[in-house]
C-alpha cells in the first residue's frame, strides 16, 4: 500500500455537504493494471468518490494522487481527463445531437485545444480506430445515427466506447449495467473484462451478479468510508456488510 | 454693518408678517393705535424720546421694530407739513418715504420738507435692547425662537443684555436652548472675558450642527489662548459627530433604497429563487400594481374623496389580486410549457413584458400618471441631524412587513409547505397527493402578487409610466443573484447591501457612476461566487 | 490545412445562400445606380440604406447564433459589442468632419467644443486614420468580450446567470455612455457625419458601396461561422451546449472553447455595428439598451438557432416586419413582437429553417427507407437541434408529461 507504486491513491479523504459527510476519511489504493469493483448501499459515497477523483468535487481534507506523484486535488476536470482518467457516468451521458461517429471522434485521443480542433482534419488512422471501436461496441451500423436515437443499453455501450477512445490509463465506470437486460449485462461484463486486460478499471455497481461475474477484488463503501475489502465471497461473509445491506 | 442691519430689519419684518398672519384683524387695529405713538417720536428731547420708545416697546408688538431700527440708524424722518413720521432714504436730492408700520412706499419728499429725528448713542443702546426684548419676549414661542435665531446669525454682542433678560423669563425649554445658543454666538463675538467665552464654546459644541461648526471655525481662527484651544477641540468634536450623522443619513438612504430593491426583488426571489423560473415580465407586475393604485385613486377622487387617505390600503389587496391573477394566467398559459428550459422561459416572458407594456400604454397613454401621496405619506421629520421623509420611512416599514409576511407564508402555512415540497422533490410531492401544477400556478401567482403590492408602494416614490417595470428588472435580478438564489434571507441582505453600497458610492462617484460600479462589482462577485452570497451547498447533480 | 478549413464551409446549402447573397449584393446597387428612376426596377436610395441596415442586423444575428445556437451561451449583451464597434466607426467619422462642424474646430468634435473641452482625450487619438478605427472595431469589442468571458467562463457562470450578467454589462455601458464626461457625446452620441474614406456619406454611390460592403462582410462572416461550426471545434461547441460537464470529462477545456467563440462572435458584432453607423448616420447610447440585445435573440429564434442561414433570414424577416408595422400600425408593433417571442418559444422552437429542414429530413428518410436506404454514407454533420433543449426534453405542447427531467428546480 504505498503511494509510489500505486496508480490511484486516496488517503483520509473527507467531503461534507452542509454538514452531511458524504466521504468520511476514505482511503483506497488501486494498483496499475488492477480491476476493482466498488459496492455499497445508496448514499455510501460512491459517486462522490468518483467526483473527487475526476476533479468535480474538491475534498475538504485528504490526499488524492494519480500515478504516485500527481496531486489530483489541484487539477481541474479537463486536466485530469488529459492525465488519463476516463469516466462513465451513472446516467448515460452522450452527446445526443451528435452522431455515434462524432461522439467517438470527439472522445478520440487527440490534442484538445481550440485551435487544434479548429484546424483538425481526420486522419486515416483515426478513422480506423473509430471503426474498430464501433465494431467493439457493436454500433457499426448505427454510426451515422444520432446518439439521441439509441436505446438505453446502446448509449451505455457508446459511452464505454467513448471511454476507450480516450485511451485512458484508468477507467471509472459508474453502474455500467444499470437498465440493461440480462444478456446485455453479461456482454457488458465480458467487455469490461476485456478492457481490463490493458487498462486499470474501477467499477461501481449495485448488481451483485454483475460484480460476481467480474470476479475481481471488491471494496465495500458505507457512510463514506471503506467497510470491507477482499474477494466478493470474503466480503459477503463479513457480518457488518450483511448488516449494512440487509438492515438491522 | 449696514448689511447686518438690513438683515435684521428683514427678519423683524418676517416676524411681523408671521404675527400678522396669526391675527390679521388684530394687527390692523394695532397699526392704527400705534401710529400716534410713532408720530410722537418726532417730538421732544432725547429723554422724552427714550420714554416714547419705552411706550412703543410696552405694546409688545413687533411691528414697531422697523421704525425703531430706522430711528437707531438715523433714517427716521418727520414730514414738516403734517407731522407724519416716515422711514426715509436719500435718493439724489429727494427722499423716498416709507411708512414705518406698513412698510409701504409713500412717495417722495424734498430735502426741506422733512426733518431727521435726532438720536444719540444712549438712545441707540436703548433701542437695541428694546428691539431684542420686543421679539425675544413675544408671547408666541415661534416668534421668540425666530428672534433668537436671528441673534444667532447676527452674533450681535449688543443683544446679550436682552437675551439675558429673556432667558431669565423663558419657560419653554426648546426656546431656552435656542436662546442660550444665540447668546453663546453673541458672546463669542463680544469682548467679554475668557471664561464666558469658553462656556459659550461649550454650548455651541453641544449644539453640534453645521452652523455651530462654521461659527466655531471662525472663532478658532480669530481667537487665541484658551478660547482657541476650546474652539479647536469643539470643532474636532462637531466634525466627528457630523461625520457620524452623515454616515447615519447615508445608511438611512441606503436602507431606503434597499427597501425599494427588496420590494422589487422579493417577488422575483420566489419565482426565480424558489421555482427557478426566469420571469422577465416581473417588472411589469410591479407596473400593474402601480397602475392599480392609480385607478383606485382615480375612482376615489371622483366618487369618494374623503377616502383618499385610505386609498393605498384599498389598492394593496386589489394590486395583489390583479397582478396575481395575471401571473397565474401567464404561468398556466405560457410558462408551464417551458419548465426545464430556462432560456426559453426568459425569452417568452420578455415577450409578455412587451405585450403588457404596450397594453398599458394603449389603455392609459404613454405619459406619466399622477399618483398622489396621502397625508400620512407626505412630509418629513428630523431625527438628530437627519431628515427622514415619511414616504421613505413607510416604504422601509412596508418592505420589511412584506418580507416577514412572505417568510411566514412559506414557513408556517400548508401552502408554503407544499411549495417547499414541490421545490425539493416534485415527483415525491405529486405521489403524496399534492397537485403540483396548482402549486406551481399559485406560487407564481404569489410572486406576481407581491410584485403588485410592491408596485403600490413604488407608485409613491416613482413615476407611474408604462416603463416603470423596466427600470427595476435588472436591479431585481442583481439583488436575487447577489443574495443567493433560493434564499429569501439572502435577498434581504442582498437588497440592503446593494442599497447601502450604492448610497455610499454616490457622493464620491456620482449616482450614475456609482450604479455602474455596483453593476461591475456584482459581475465580478458572481464570478467569484456564482451561487450568490448565501448559496446552498450540496452535491451538485448536473445532468 | 487552411484550405481544408475553408473548403469545409462549402456545400449545397451554403452554395444557395452565397449565390443569393451575390445576386443581392450586385443587383441592389445596380438597381439603384444604373436603372433609371422611372423604371419599375429602380431601387430608391432609402431602400438601399434600409436593406444595408438589415444586412448589418443579419450579421449581428449571425454573431448571436454562433454563441447561442452552437454553444448554448444566451447573450443578452451583444448590443454592447455592436454599439462599441459602432462607436469606433463613429469616432472615425467624427474626426473626418474636420472644420465642417458647427464650431469649425479642426481637432475637436462639436460636442467637445460645446462642453468647453480644451484638448482631444487620449482615447480619441488615432481615430482620424481609417485603418486604426477598423482595427479598433475588431479589438475593442474583442477585448471586452475576452476579459469578460475570461472571468465568466473560468468561474463557470452558465445559463441564466450568464445571460443576466451579460445584460448587466450592456446596462452598465449604457449608463456610462450617457455621461457627457465619458467623451463620447453623451446623450446625443455621435452624428452629423460628412464623409467616409473621402466619399460623401450622403451620396448614392457611397450608400450603394456601404450596402455592398455590408453584404460582403455578411458573406465573409457566414463562411467563417460555417467553417468554425463544421470543424471539430464546432462539434465540441455543440457538445458543450448539450452536456458541458461531460465535455470536460473528455478532457476539453470548456472555458477556452467558450472564450474563443465568444470573442469571435463579439468581433463580428463589432463589425456589424461599424457598418451600421455610417448607413444610419448616428450612434448614441440607446444602442446599448438591454432590450436591443434581447430583440436580436428573437431574430435568431425566429429564423432557427443553430442554423446560420436561419439567423440571417430571421433578422431580415423580423426587421422587415418591424419597418412595416412601425409605419403602418405603430401601436401594434410591440404586441406583435411580444407575441412573436411567445409564439416562437412555444410553437416553433427550432425556428423557420430548423422546422423546414426537419421536415425535409423526415421526407428524405421516408424516401430512403422506401428505397431500402442507399447512399446515406456520410454522417450528417449538422443535425438541427434546438439548443438549451436537449433531445430528451419532449417538444412543448399540452401533452408534455411533467414527470420527466424537465422540472423547475431551485438552482443548487
Amino acid at each position: 500500500m504505498t503511494r509510489a507504486t500505486s496508480l490511484l491513491y486516496l488517503d483520509g479523504v473527507s467531503v461534507a455537504f452542509d454538514g452531511f459527510k458524504a466521504l468520511n476519511d476514505l482511503s483506497l489504493t488501486i494498483d496499475p493494471g488492477e480491476m476493482r469493483a466498488i459496492i455499497g448501499p445508496n448514499g455510501a459515497g460512491k459517486t462522490t468518490m468518483m467526483d473527487v477523483i475526476t476533479g468535480k468535487t474538491r475534498p475538504d481534507s485528504g490526499e488524492v494522487y494519480f500515478s504516485g506523484a500527481i496531486d489530483l486535488t489541484s487539477e481541474d476536470e479537463a486536466a485530469i481527463a488529459e492525465l488519463g482518467i476516463g469516466r462513465k457516468f451513472q446516467k448515460p451521458t452522450v452527446f445526443e445531437s451528435h452522431t455515434v461517429w462524432d461522439n467517438l471522434e470527439l472522445a478520440l485521443k487527440a490534442p484538445r485545444g481550440p485551435f487544434s480542433t479548429l484546424f483538425h482534419v481526420i486522419t486515416g488512422a483515426e478513422k480506423t480506430r473509430i471503426e474498430n471501436l464501433l465494431e467493439l461496441i457493436r454500433l457499426t451500423d448505427k454510426s451515422s445515427e444520432l446518439a439521441a436515437n439509441l436505446s438505453h443499453g446502446q448509449k451505455q455501450w457508446l459511452e464505454i466506447g467513448m471511454l476507450l477512445a480516450q485511451d485512458p490509463k484508468l477507467l471509472l465506470v459508474d453502474e455500467p449495467a444499470a437498465g440493461m437486460t440480462d444478456a446485455e449485462t453479461a456482454e457488458t461484463a465480458d467487455l469490461l473484462k476485456d478492457i481490463a486486460k490493458d487498462h486499470s478499471v474501477v467499477v461501481v455497481e449495485h448488481d451483485m451478479d454483475f460484480v460476481r461475474s467480474l470476479d475481481v477484488k471488491v471494496t465495500v463503501l458505507h457512510e463514506g468510508s471503506v467497510l470491507a475489502e477482499g474477494s466478493l465471497d470474503h466480503v459477503s461473509a463479513d457480518e457488518r456488510v450483511v448488516e449494512v445491506y440487509l438492515g438491522r | 454693518m449696514s448689511c447686518l442691519k438690513s438683515l435684521f430689519v428683514f427678519l423683524c419684518l418676517q416676524i411681523s408678517l408671521m404675527v400678522g398672519l396669526a391675527g390679521p384683524a388684530n394687527a390692523q387695529s394695532d397699526s392704527e393705535t400705534l401710529r400716534p405713538l410713532i408720530n410722537e417720536l418726532a417730538e421732544g428731547k432725547f429723554a422724552e424720546t427714550e420714554r416714547q420708545i419705552g411706550a412703543l416697546v410696552a405694546t409688545g408688538d413687533p411691528i414697531v421694530a422697523p421704525a425703531l431700527e430706522a430711528l437707531s440708524a438715523g433714517d427716521l424722518y418727520v414730514r414738516k407739513s403734517d407731522g407724519q413720521v416716515f422711514i426715509a432714504e436719500k435718493d439724489g436730492k429727494q427722499f423716498k418715504l416709507t411708512d414705518p408700520l406698513t412698510l409701504e412706499a409713500q412717495g417722495e419728499a424734498g430735502r426741506r420738507e422733512v426733518k431727521k429725528i435726532k438720536v444719540n448713542n444712549k438712545l441707540r443702546r436703548v433701542i437695541r435692547s428694546a428691539l431684542g426684548s420686543l421679539t425675544l419676549m413675544a408671547p408666541d414661542p415661534k416668534v421668540r425662537i425666530a428672534a433668537a435665531e436671528a441673534v444667532f446669525k447676527a452674533k450681535d454682542p449688543g443683544s446679550i443684555e436682552a437675551l439675558d433678560t429673556a432667558i431669565a423669563a423663558e419657560q419653554d425649554a426648546n426656546v431656552l436652548e435656542v436662546m442660550q445658543q444665540a447668546r453663546a454666538a453673541a458672546v463669542l463675538n463680544s469682548d467679554l472675558e475668557e471664561a464666558e467665552k469658553i462656556a459659550a464654546v461649550e454650548i455651541l459644541s453641544e449644539m453640534g450642527n453645521r452652523e455651530a461648526l462654521s461659527l466655531l471655525i471662525g472663532v478658532r481662527s480669530s481667537s487665541e489662548g484658551a478660547v482657541q484651544g476650546a474652539a479647536a477641540a469643539a470643532v474636532t468634536k462637531i466634525e466627528k459627530s457630523i461625520a457620524a450623522w452623515d454616515a447615519a443619513q447615508n445608511i438611512w438612504y441606503g436602507i431606503s433604497l434597499g427597501s425599494v430593491l427588496l420590494l422589487a426583488a422579493i417577488g422575483l426571489a420566489i419565482t426565480f429563487g424558489v421555482m427557478g423560473v426566469i420571469n422577465m415580465a416581473h417588472g411589469e407586475m410591479v407596473m400593474i400594481g402601480a397602475y392599480t393604485t392609480f385607478v383606485v385613486q382615480d375612482l376615489i377622487r371622483t366618487s369618494m374623496p374623503e377616502l383618499f387617505d385610505y386609498s393605498l390600503f384599498i389598492a394593496l389587496p386589489l394590486a395583489f389580486l390583479t397582478a396575481g391573477v395575471i401571473g397565474i394566467a401567464i404561468e398556466r398559459g405560457v410558462i408551464r410549457w417551458l419548465y426545464g428550459r430556462p432560456l426559453e422561459t426568459l425569452l417568452a416572458t420578455w415577450g409578455i413584458s412587451l405585450i403588457l407594456q404596450q397594453a398599458v400604454r394603449s389603455i392609459f397613454g404613454p405619459t406619466n400618471r399622477e399618483v398622489g401621496n396621502p397625508d400620512w405619506m407626505s412630509g418629513a421629520f428630523e431625527l438628530g441631524q437627519m431628515t427622514i421623509t415619511y414616504n421613505r420611512m413607510w416604504i422601509v416599514v412596508f418592505a420589511l412587513l412584506v418580507f416577514a409576511g412572505l417568510i411566514l407564508v412559506l414557513k408556517k402555512t400548508p401552502f408554503g409547505l407544499y411549495t417547499r415540497a414541490v421545490t425539493q422533490n416534485r415527483r415525491m410531492a405529486a405521489n403524496m397527493g399534492i397537485r403540483t401544477p396548482w402549486i406551481d400556478a399559485l406560487t407564481f401567482g404569489l410572486g406576481s402578487g407581491i410584485a403588485g403590492i410592491a408596485g403600490v408602494a413604488l407608485s409613491q416614490i416613482d413615476n407611474v409610466s408604462p416603463n416603470l417595470g423596466q427600470g427595476y428588472i435588472i436591479d431585481s435580478f442583481m439583488v436575487v443573484v447577489f443574495g443567493g438564489v433560493g434564499n429569501l434571507w439572502g435577498t434581504l441582505v442582498g437588497a440592503m447591501t446593494l442599497g447601502v453600497v450604492n448610497k455610499f458610492l454616490e457622493p464620491y462617484a456620482g449616482a450614475v457612476l456609482g450604479k455602474i460600479f455596483v453593476l461591475v462589482f456584482i459581475i465580478l462577485f458572481i464570478q467569484k461566487r456564482p451561487r450568490g452570497l448565501f448559496a446552498l451547498k450540496g452535491r451538485a447533480v448536473e445532468a | 490545412m487552411m484550405s481544408s478549413f475553408l473548403f469545409r464551409a462549402m456545400d449545397a446549402r451554403a452554395g444557395i445562400f452565397l449565390a443569393l447573397m451575390a445576386a443581392v449584393i450586385i443587383l441592389v446597387p445596380v438597381g439603384n445606380l444604373l436603372v433609371p428612376e422611372t423604371s419599375p426596377f429602380h431601387v430608391p436610395t432609402y431602400a438601399v440604406t434600409l436593406m444595408g441596415k438589415y444586412l448589418t442586423y443579419a450579421l449581428l444575428a449571425l454573431a448571436v447564433d454562433l454563441v447561442w445556437g452552437y454553444c448554448g451561451i444566451l447573450s443578452l449583451g451583444h448590443a454592447a459589442f455592436f454599439a462599441l464597434g459602432g462607436y469606433a466607426m463613429g469616432m472615425y467619422l467624427m474626426r473626418q468632419i474636420g472644420t465642417r462642424g458647427v464650431y469649425g474646430d479642426p481637432l475637436l468634435p462639436d460636442f467637445m467644443v460645446f462642453l468647453n473641452w480644451q484638448e482631444l482625450p487620449w482615447y480619441w487619438y488615432g481615430f482620424d486614420m481609417f485603418w486604426f478605427a477598423a482595427l479598433m472595431v475588431l479589438l475593442v469589442p474583442g477585448l471586452l468580450a475576452f476579459v469578460f468571458g475570461w472571468f465568466a467562463f473560468r468561474s463557470r457562470v452558465t445559463g441564466v446567470y450568464l445571460s443576466i450578467i451579460t445584460q448587466a454589462l450592456t446596462y452598465a455601458l449604457l449608463l456610462a455612455f450617457f455621461r457627457n464626461d465619458m467623451g463620447f457625446g453623451g446623450n446625443n452620441g455621435l452624428t452629423d457625419f460628412k464623409d467616409i474614406l473621402g466619399f460623401d456619406i450622403q451620396a448614392d454611390t457611397t450608400r450603394a458601396g456601404l450596402f455592398a460592403a455590408s453584404g460582403l462582410a455578411l458573406v465573409v462572416c457566414f463562411l467563417i461561422c460555417r467553417s468554425v461550426t463544421r470543424s471539430k471545434l464546432g462539434k465540441v461547441l455543440v457538445a458543450v451546449r448539450d452536456a458541458e460537464s461531460r465535455t470536460r470529462f473528455l478532457g476539453y477545456r470548456v472555458e477556452h472553447y467558450k472564450l474563443f467563440v465568444w470573442t469571435l462572435s463579439a468581433m463580428m458584432a463589432g463589425v456589424a455595428g461599424a457598418l451600421y453607423v455610417p448607413q444610419v448616420g448616428i450612434i448614441n447610447p440607446g444602442e446599448f439598451a438591454p432590450a436591443n440585445s434581447i430583440e436580436v435573440v428573437i431574430w435568431v429564434a425566429v429564423g432557427g438557432r443553430a442554423t446560420l442561414v436561419g439567423a440571417v433570414l430571421g433578422a431580415v424577416l423580423v426587421n422587415f416586419a418591424k419597418t412595416w408595422f412601425t409605419a403602418a400600425l405603430p401601436d401594434i408593433w410591440l404586441f406583435a413582437l411580444g407575441g412573436l417571442f411567445v409564439f416562437v418559444t412555444l410553437f416553433l422552437p427550432k425556428g423557420i429553417v430548423g422546422t423546414l429542414s426537419d421536415g425535409w429530413t423526415a421526407l428524405r428518410q421516408r424516401r430512403i427507407s422506401s428505397d431500402f436506404g442507399e447512399g446515406s454514407g456520410d454522417p450528417p454533420s449538422q443535425a438541427p437541434q434546438s439548443p438549451g433543449a436537449p433531445a430528451n426534453v419532449p417538444p412543448p405542447g399540452p401533452a408534455v408529461s411533467r414527470a420527466g427531467a424537465a422540472h423547475p428546480q431551485p438552482a443548487e
